[in-house]
């Protein structure tokens, strides 16, 4: 281990986490949350146009025709917004540690070191899979609140993230493994 | 060492241990008969005295054979071949528990108030693997305690779990007491809601029974009001006010003394042992390492006292959800105590050094809202409906509005994270004051957030995540929590301290 001694450390000589180049997630993700987005639209519509059917006499046609034209320009703006959050979704691997930003009104960005991670996975949806897309899923101890999942990468790139980070999580394994076996032979 | 017990053969308890088994046995069934055993003692003039002496006389008899023969049927023994120990009891059905011994984590040898009596102790194992505690001999002599425990450690001496913990007898130098007086203290000024729910529980049970036993009760009931009635109605509103007080206050420190008496905490090599109890002595075991976040609350009247509670989250066992068993409470203890405490986990106690504050906006936003807004709405439906008189109306918003007022300022005002080195510390609350302290080592994520319409104004909040718990801090200088986000994950990912 590396004697670390250092004490007078300059804040503003640290790396800077918001100076970091975001990626974009996959633009065929978007394909993904449309599809999910439309299904749940289409299934509102599906409710307001059976209700409208059937008891018709609930309000006069005016206000249907009013309530369907809200119920239109909402599920617009619902992919309006969609586009845009997603816009706004980006991820970075660093040296040491994972970040993942978003949010359109309340902008969040969550940060985990690698040496904190317990395990990762990778997750492929039933579209994402079609789409050649994964999900990677950082754990870390304790409860879920503290866990990160990143959506949206290729299956490739995404192989390659859960390897680095199984190796970076890695070697204090095969160190804790060696020690049980060193215990074990003593 | 005098290890001339055969322990291959099956050993039975000491023979007084028929005395704690007895005890045992007969709070058991006190325990689920209580209340007609209550109502008899009550009613003891009507019965005949020789069916009463006699029944009792019975009752005791029937117990002691039963312990006689739960003593008789209990027999424990470490199987070599298998490596295992083993326990067999039980008098109509025979249960038999068998325990690894490479899975021993930790023995444990202690004295309840009946076993201090008669000179016994207790041994427990402790099983990696498991909430509860796997096996408990419940009376043995110490010599024959401290060469079993001797031999169940030496046998499983090639795993690396293994946690001494120092017994009763051999008091370590680190030892912390909390005195009776402070316990006395914290009876008086915590858990008011649970001892009212517990009092208002044994009534209502009473009740029942006293109902289902004659009709006499609804009579008694009825010269209690009509004694009431008589009386002016303010005397009478205070005596039944001043009598639930009363209970609730001696339920209170009946209950805190009895369970948190003698409360001990020791420090051994590795481990914080903490032990109490007057009736049965508890014991749980902290892990330092496994320390993430500790909560220190206090009330005004607690600071006058000179009490604070103190709350220890260990590292979830479970993965999926943060387990009660490692959320430890010490109930109260004196600000020196409390210091030793901390010093005894955290090895210094947590300095403040950079103090972060809320922005203004925060006091604003929660005085609109939850003060202002309310007072409005109420002003709304009084007008539209009258539904009492103005001046009523006057008095109850003025003093809403001035306590939630004096809640939001306080609130604000104790509203504080403090940073240095190696600590994390959160001030929060009006009226209970918590202060979170977190080793800045132990952070494992951060979340950092701000809404849109805070970036001009260039506030946000912050979140660190613990294995045990978070810290949250809102409303702060965005640009001063970002520069202390890279700072900390700067101490994180240079570290390899065990954090868990």
């Amino acid at each position: 281990m590396i004697k670390f001694t250092n004490e007078t450390i300059d804040i503003n000589e640290l790396p800077n986490f918001e100076e970091v180049q975001l990626n974009q997630l996959q633009s065929k993700y978007f394909n993904v949350i449309a599809i999910n987005l439309s299904l749940f639209n289409f299934l509102i519509l599906m409710l307001f146009f059976v209700i409208s059917y059937f008891k018709s006499d609930f309000f006069s046609n005016r206000v249907w025709m009013i309530m369907g034209a809200f119920i239109g320009a909402m599920i617009f703006l619902s992919f309006f917004l969609a586009k845009l959050s997603f816009n706004k979704k980006g991820y970075a691997f660093r040296t040491h540690d994972a970040i993942y930003k978003e949010g359109l009104i309340s902008e969040t960005t969550t940060i985990i070191p690698f040496n904190r991670v317990q395990h990762v996975a990778l997750h492929q949806g039933f579209i994402s899979r079609k789409l050649g897309l994964a999900s990677i899923e950082l754990f870390t101890a304790g409860g879920s609140s503290s866990d990160l999942k990143i959506p949206g990468i290729l299956l490739e790139d995404a192989q390659k993230i859960k390897n680095l980070v199984s190796k970076k999580i890695n070697p204090e394994a095969s160190d804790e493994l060696h020690k049980v076996d060193q215990n074990n032979l003593e | 060492m005098n290890n001339f017990i055969d322990f291959s053969i099956p050993q039975r308890q000491s023979l007084l241990g028929i005395l704690v088994m007895f005890v045992n046995t007969l709070q058991k069934i006190v325990r689920a008969m209580w209340p007609i055993l209550l109502i008899w003692l009550v009613k003891i003039d009507s019965h005949n005295k020789l069916f009463i002496y006699g029944g009792i006389f019975a009752f005791v008899v029937i117990i002691a054979v039963i312990s006689y023969l739960q003593y008789y049927f209990f027999t424990f023994h470490i199987d070599k071949e298998n490596g295992e120990f083993v326990i067999q009891k039980g008098i109509l059905n025979k249960t038999r528990i068998t325990i690894q011994l490479h899975k021993i984590q930790q023995v444990n040898i202690n004295q309840s108030l009946i076993q201090r009596f008669i000179n016994v102790y207790k041994l427990e194992i402790d099983t990696a693997g498991s909430d509860k505690k796997e096996a408990s001999i419940s009376a043995i002599s110490h010599e024959l305690a401290t060469i079993l425990k001797e031999q169940l450690i030496n046998q499983s001496n090639n795993n690396n779990y293994i946690h001494q913990v120092d017994d009763t007898t051999e008091l370590s130098s680190t030892l912390i007491k909390i005195s009776l007086f402070s316990l006395i203290k914290i009876g008086f000024t915590s858990n008011y809601v649970k001892s009212f729910a517990l009092l208002l529980l044994f009534f209502s049970t009473i009740m029942e029974n006293l109902r289902q036993v004659s009709d006499s009760a609804q009579i008694r009931e009825d010269q209690v009001t009509n004694y009431l009635d008589k009386l002016p109605m303010l005397t009478s509103i205070a005596i039944v006010l001043g009598s639930i007080v009363g209970l609730v206050l001696v339920v209170n420190l009946v209950r805190t003394v009895i369970k948190y008496f003698d409360f001990t905490i020791q420090k051994s090599k590795q481990s914080i042992l903490l032990s109490y109890g007057l009736l049965a002595t508890k014991n749980t075991l902290i892990n330092p390492d496994k320390v993430q976040k500790i909560i220190i609350t206090q009330n005004f009247f607690q600071k006058k006292l000179d009490i604070i509670t103190i709350k220890i989250h260990q590292a979830s066992s479970n993965a999926e959800q943060v387990n009660d068993k490692d959320k430890i409470e010490i109930p109260g203890c004196s600000q020196i105590e409390h210091d030793k405490i901390l010093k005894l986990i955290l090895e210094q106690l947590p300095e403040k050094e950079v103090c972060l504050l809320p922005n203004w906006r925060k006091f604003a936003l929660n005085f609109v809202f939850l003060s202002v807004f309310p007072v409005f709405i109420f002003f709304l439906i009084q007008y539209y409906t009258l539904f009492i008189s103005w001046t009523i109306f006057f008095i109850y918003t003025s003093l809403f509005f001035v306590f939630s007022t004096l809640m939001i300022y306080f609130s604000f005002r104790n509203y504080k994270l403090f940073v240095s080195k190696k600590f994390i510390v959160q001030n929060e609350g009006a009226w209970d004051v918590d202060t979170s302290i977190i080793l800045s080592s132990k952070i494992q994520a951060i979340t950092t957030q701000q809404f849109f319409w805070q970036k001009r104004t260039n506030i946000g909040s912050v979140t660190l995540s613990t294995a045990g718990g978070n810290i949250n801090f809102t409303t702060g200088n965005y640009s001063e929590i970002k520069e202390l986000v890279n700072y900390w994950l700067f101490q994180v990912e240079n570290s390899n301290k065990n954090w868990m």
